[in-house]
């Protein structure tokens, strides 16, 4: 591959994550609508609200790591981005692999952590503990299902990984050789992706939504590109690791959006856990599971 | 003369000369020109260098040799040692004396400590490894005992630790001088390996029991942090970065060269299930995951660092045991990469205790405005602490996971990487409370550190960062100590590691890392509206007015959900453990000297007399 | 006293509206009409007139529908939703929550309580016009007003932020003196909040003849100096503390 060939790539590739982050985020809050009965926001909606944030005329900052913690939130995953194959297109998948890929995507939470720290209010402080505390819980199972998944393809490059499923259609896919580890995955994203009952570091009734207390104009509409990219990433990983990855466009479109609506067509009848109590189920479960399916794997 | 002299001698005059005049303003140029001399000796020495002096004790030579694993110990430590001395040379040493402290002591047991290392390091049999191991114990001893009283104390308290290690070093030293007559490290590779599996295991408790004390693996670990932390200022930042290595330097020597990791998996205790190696991966797992969530408690700063210094040389002793090309190589590296990172950290948290006199996590925040550099050197420190990309700290821990991934060990690999999980929590505690939420009004005055102090805190981050996008730097020093302990060599590039089951490539990682930053950076401010800069006190509150005078920051008892859940698992067992055995002591020394002094004195005389007479007359 | 008059539906200049620029007027169309259709609300519940917003907002009319979703803090939020009744310590907070969030920024009056004090009109401890302390964008009249009441108006409202007719918040910078009398005597002299609206007002260029005045200057007495700490490495501009540890 010549090197403007990877440039495009690596420019392309963000972009499309970015859109398809957008209509996630639309499809959560269709999906949370219907189950409320209501109609839900229109097409553009999470667009609208992004240009409207960005395009405030006055806008706050605490202060420089205040913003630097935005640039680091989004121009963190705008990097992870790069390193997860999508059809067609492989960026640098080769040269980083699913652990570093792991790591990576903790750069852009470390970021919000330190921009929300600088806006000096206990609210927020009290959310980014909260939130370290739900990576400290969902990562658990989530580094034994990378594991096992590392472990069964034997490899850590997701570019051998998805042509390793691809090789025999859906009976070699992640989920039908280690259909244990799937589950506890699907489990471990759920609580990933922060939302109800893993919501404990937004929160708005108890600490005004944590991290984004002191969030407004751009600040707050870079957390919400972040959320596109999350929830992209989050959905992306899973299909990788599990589904198959992406042999063309729509299937993979199709993947993506079936695997984060699964956990959010649960996620709105529910209440909120108390932080202790996430950590109790998480650690329970998924990692009951992970261990299970890792034990199945490796033997 | 060769040059391994050199290297000691120099040593040794910077010793003298730190005790003679450390207090003199031209000394921290002198030693820090000796010092960059000797690094530059060190790297461009060809290898193996023996010593040109070596005398002969008990009618076994003692020679000093310098190979590969050594050499890269070594440049560390003269590394460090540089670090606090330029950081001890300007305005921190001079308020050092002038609060009634001894600089030139300082100086001198920080030279002591480079010279005992270094002899230690370059040692070629087991005696001057031995003079060395106790060279070291005592320099440390010195420098721990400079901080004032309750330093003083808590070097006391490594006093029995260190007593006890020599001992059972010393142990060691005899049982293997009996069964294989020999202490030259090079016959000894030979012999070794070819005793009884029970004679392995005993020599293995006994030099393992001394090099774990030194190195603060569990359960021998609790004299390391307030020893560490209360010492002054550089000294802590060298003692955290090298100092407690020299007792993985042991173990490498022990469990690498000399028992060698094959004969280490014989010495099975259930038969076939569980070996003397599992039991030391196992030891080395724990000493991560343990004091890394008991770092998490800690309210001050130094102790913080101080605790994740003993979680942190877990990592390093489980990819030594792995034992494969990939671990080994995580495991060496990690020595250097925490070396640089906590050093920085270290005097990171001193400089800000310079500026505001205090290391307590509650009565600090928000000096980010006021000393942004310091934050910089912390904010980089803590990422490689951490083991996130950029920084060297997530090279050298990827290398350990791989490893453990290629070598199929779920559970190490779950408490690895747990160890890190619990890493980030508390280090961004430490970063939070220190630099982050409201400023206090006392510290509203506060000014950046002296050059002095950034100079060398910048340089040790730089360092840090450019191994972490380039770990090739460091990892050729590290196959060479790999091919010295005769492990295998782990073939490497610039960027990392290639390899057809995953690759690493750092440079492509953090480029385009900072790429996707740049063009968060475009998003923000060119997209984006412009922002207004405001005081931290129009903040939200619920529409409660904010005043100076009322904290309005989150910094006690952090992590209080998780500690909802995990706090009942601290027992403080371990300090338990320490206090029954203690007591016990106590115990026995007072009924001996209840036997001989109090209850019957004129027995006990008789009966030494007695015994003294019987032996007099039987020779 | 009051007329009409003196209620300020105030149309400022349109940004560069008609100017030829055809690329800067489509954009700034564009951005008016992302406005319109996203627009944050935060509700402060003072008085009765809350009730009515649960079913504005949930499967009966659904206001996501429209773009309007609540939110929590004053800096997240474009509309400040004052429902009913405001006493005079309520509407210090108001007031705070108001310059704390991010212009351009509406504010909603729901309830007769809001427009004239309503019934509580001869009570001392409610302030009568909430016009008179923050430039009221929109009154949904009524005692209580129904949830098709409160739609209404939050669609009257999107279509003047659409048309750009909805910018009573530049108001408030330009004619600062002027509300800031109105609260001070209310409050007293005494009275300050710890935001820095004349700051705001010279960084975004949005000062109008009467953001400086007799009660500003005033306020300049008594207030005690905000200036956000800039991030320095203080080598020379700031001395040593005095107590420094030694
Ligand atoms: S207008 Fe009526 S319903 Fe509304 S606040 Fe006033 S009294 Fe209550």
């Amino acid at each position: 591959m010549n090197m403007i060939e990877l440039l495009t790539e690596l420019a392309v590739m963000p972009l499309i994550a970015f859109t398809i982050g957008l209509f996630m985020v639309l499809m959560m809050r269709k999906i949370a609508a219907k189950i409320q009965r209501r109609v839900g926001p229109p097409l553009l909606q999470p667009l609208y609200d992004i240009v409207k944030l960005y395009a405030k005329k006055t806008q706050n900052s605490h202060g420089l790591v205040h913003d630097i913690g935005i640039i680091m939130a989004v121009g963190g995953y705008i990097a992870a981005e790069t390193m997860l194959p999508v059809p067609g297109m492989n960026g640098i998948a080769a040269k980083s692999g699913l652990l570093a890929l792991a790591y990576v995507i903790m750069i852009p939470s470390l970021g919000l952590a330190l921009g929300v720290g600088q806006c000096a209010n206990p609210n927020g402080s009290i959310g980014i503990a909260r939130a370290l505390t739900a990576m400290l819980a969902y990562d658990v199972p989530f580094v034994i299902i990378i594991f096992g998944a590392s472990w069964f393809y034997g490899s850590n490059n997701l570019i051998d990984i998805v042509a390793h499923q691809q090789a025999g259609g859906i009976a070699t896919w992640g989920a039908a050789k280690m259909p244990v580890l799937a589950i506890a995955a699907l489990f471990s994203m759920y609580a990933m992706l922060g939302k109800q009952p893993f919501e404990i570091y937004v929160a708005p009734a108890e600490i005004a939504t944590g991290p984004m207390v002191e969030m407004g104009g751009k600040y707050l509409g870079g957390l919400f590109v972040m959320q596109c990219f999350q929830l992209f990433t989050a959905s992306a990983i899973y299909v990788t690791m599990f589904l198959g990855g992406g042999e063309n466009w729509p299937f993979f479109l199709v993947k993506l959006f079936a695997i984060i609506a699964i956990p959010m067509s649960m996620a709105f009848v529910f209440p909120r856990y108390r932080t202790e109590d996430v950590l109790a189920v998480v650690w329970r479960w998924p990692v009951l599971l992970g261990l299970a399916g890792v034990w199945l794997v490796m033997h | 003369m060769t040059s391994l002299d050199l290297l000691l001698i120099l040593s040794g005059l910077t010793t003298l000369a730190g005790f003679a005049f450390g207090n003199h303003r031209a000394y921290p140029w002198l030693a820090g020109i000796v010092l960059t001399a000797q690094i530059v000796i060190l790297a461009s020495m060809p290898l193996p260098m023996a010593a040109g002096f070596g005398f002969e004790m008990f009618g076994h030579p003692v020679g000093w040799q310098m190979d590969g694993f050594g050499r890269f110990f070594a440049l560390i430590t003269l590394g460090a040692a540089l670090a606090s001395v330029a950081y001890t040379g300007g305005e921190w040493g001079e308020r050092y004396a002038a609060g009634g402290k001894n600089l030139r002591w300082l100086h001198g047991a920080l030279a002591g400590n480079v010279l005992a290392m270094l002899l230690l390091l370059a040692s070629g049999d087991l005696i001057a490894f031995f003079i060395g191991w106790e060279l070291t114990s005592w320099a440390g001893f010195l420098l721990m005992a400079q901080g004032g009283e309750r330093a003083l104390r808590a070097a006391m308290r490594y006093v029995p630790y260190a007593m006890a290690g020599a001992m059972a070093v010393l142990g060691g030293l005899v049982l293997s001088l009996t069964w294989t007559g020999t202490l030259d490290l090079s016959q000894l590779v030979m012999l070794v390996p070819g005793l009884a599996n029970w004679k392995l295991a005993l020599l293995l408790a006994l030099f393992g029991t001394g090099f774990a004390i030194k190195m603060g693996l569990l359960p021998v670990h609790l004299w390391q942090t307030p020893a560490y932390a209360e010492a002054p200022g550089a000294a802590t930042a060298f003692l955290g970065a090298i100092s407690s290595r020299m007792g993985l330097f042991g173990f490498g020597l022990l469990l690498v060269k000399l028992i060698t990791l094959t004969r280490l998996a014989d010495l099975s205790f259930i038969d076939g299930l569980f070996s003397a190696r599992d039991l030391i991966e196992w030891v080395a797992a724990l000493t991560i995951v343990l004091p890394t969530f008991t770092a998490l408690k800690q309210n001050d700063a130094r102790y913080l660092l101080a605790w994740h210094g003993i979680g942190q040389s877990g990592y390093m002793l489980l990819g030594l045991v792995i034992g494969d090309a990939t671990g080994s190589a995580g495991g060496l590296l990690h020595v250097f990469n925490h070396a640089t990172y906590q050093a920085a950290l270290v005097l990171s948290v001193f400089a800000v205790m310079h500026r505001t006199g205090t290391a307590d996590l509650n009565s600090m925040g928000g000096l980010v405005t006021r000393m942004p550099l310091t934050f910089l050197v912390m904010l980089l420190g803590i990422i490689g602490l951490a083991g996130l990309p950029p920084m060297n700290g997530f090279v050298s821990k990827w290398l350990i996971y791989r490893s453990l991934m290629i070598e199929g060990r779920p559970l190490l690999f779950l408490m690895t990487v747990l160890g890190t999980l619990g890493t980030i929590l508390s280090v961004y505690k430490l970063i939070h409370n220190t630099f982050l939420g409201q400023l206090r009004a006392e510290h509203e005055q506060i000014r950046e550190a002296p050059w002095s102090m950034l100079v060398p805190m910048l340089a040790l981050v730089a360092l840090a960062f450019v191994t972490g996008v380039a770990p090739g730097l460091a990892l050729n020093y590290v196959n060479e100590a790999q091919a010295a302990l005769g492990l295998p060599v782990m073939a490497h590039t610039l960027g990392g590691v290639e390899s057809p089951r995953g690759s690493l490539d750092m440079l492509w990682i953090v480029g385009v890392l900072f790429a996707g930053f740049g063009i968060g950076a475009l998003l923000f401010y060119g997209a984006g509206g412009r922002s207004k800069r405001i005081h931290q006190l129009d903040n939200y509150a619920g529409g409660h007015f904010l005043s100076a005078d009322v904290r309005y920051q989150y910094s006690d008892h952090f992590y209080a959900g998780l500690m909802h859940r995990i706090g009942p698992l601290y027992r403080g067992s371990f300090t338990q453990m320490e206090a029954a055995l203690a007591s016990a002591n106590d115990l026995l020394a007072s009924l001996m000297q209840a036997w001989y002094r109090q209850a019957v004195p004129a027995l006990t005389l008789l009966i030494a007399t007695v015994l003294g007479l019987a032996w007099m007359i039987w020779r | 006293m009051s007329t009409l008059k003196n209620i300020p539906v105030v149309s400022h200049e349109k940004p560069s509206g008609g100017t030829g620029n055809l690329l800067a007027n489509v954009f700034d169309e564009l951005m008016a009409f992302c406005r319109s259709r996203s627009l944050f609300m935060l509700h402060y519940c003072t008085g009765c007139g809350a009730i009515e917003l649960p079913p504005a907002m949930t499967s009966r009319f659904d206001m996501e529908r429209l773009g309007i979703q609540p939110m929590v803090t004053p800096r997240q939020a474009d509309i400040l939703l004052v429902t009913g009744y405001v006493s005079t310590k309520t509407l210090k907070r108001i007031i705070l929550t108001y310059e704390q969030m991010n212009s351009p920024k509406y504010v909603i009056g729901i309830c007769s309580c809001t427009v004239n004090g309503g019934m509580y009109w001869q009570s001392y401890a409610t302030a009568k016009k909430l016009n008179d302390y923050l430039p009221v964008d929109m009154y949904i009249a009524g005692c209580m007003p129904r949830p098709e009441a409160v739609i209404h108006g939050l669609r009257e409202l999107m279509e003047n932020i659409k048309k750009g007719e909805s910018d009573n918040w530049r108001d408030y910078y330009r004619r600062y003196d002027h509300y800031l009398g109105n609260q001070q005597r209310l409050f007293g002299e005494n009275w300050q909040t710890p935001t820095d609206i004349i700051g705001e007002a010279r960084h975004y260029d949005l000062m109008g003849p009467e953001t400086l005045g007799p009660h500003t200057a005033l306020l300049e007495q008594h207030q005690t100096p905000l200036k956000p700490f800039e991030m320095t490495l203080g080598l020379a501009d700031l001395p040593v503390r005095k107590d420094e540890p030694r």
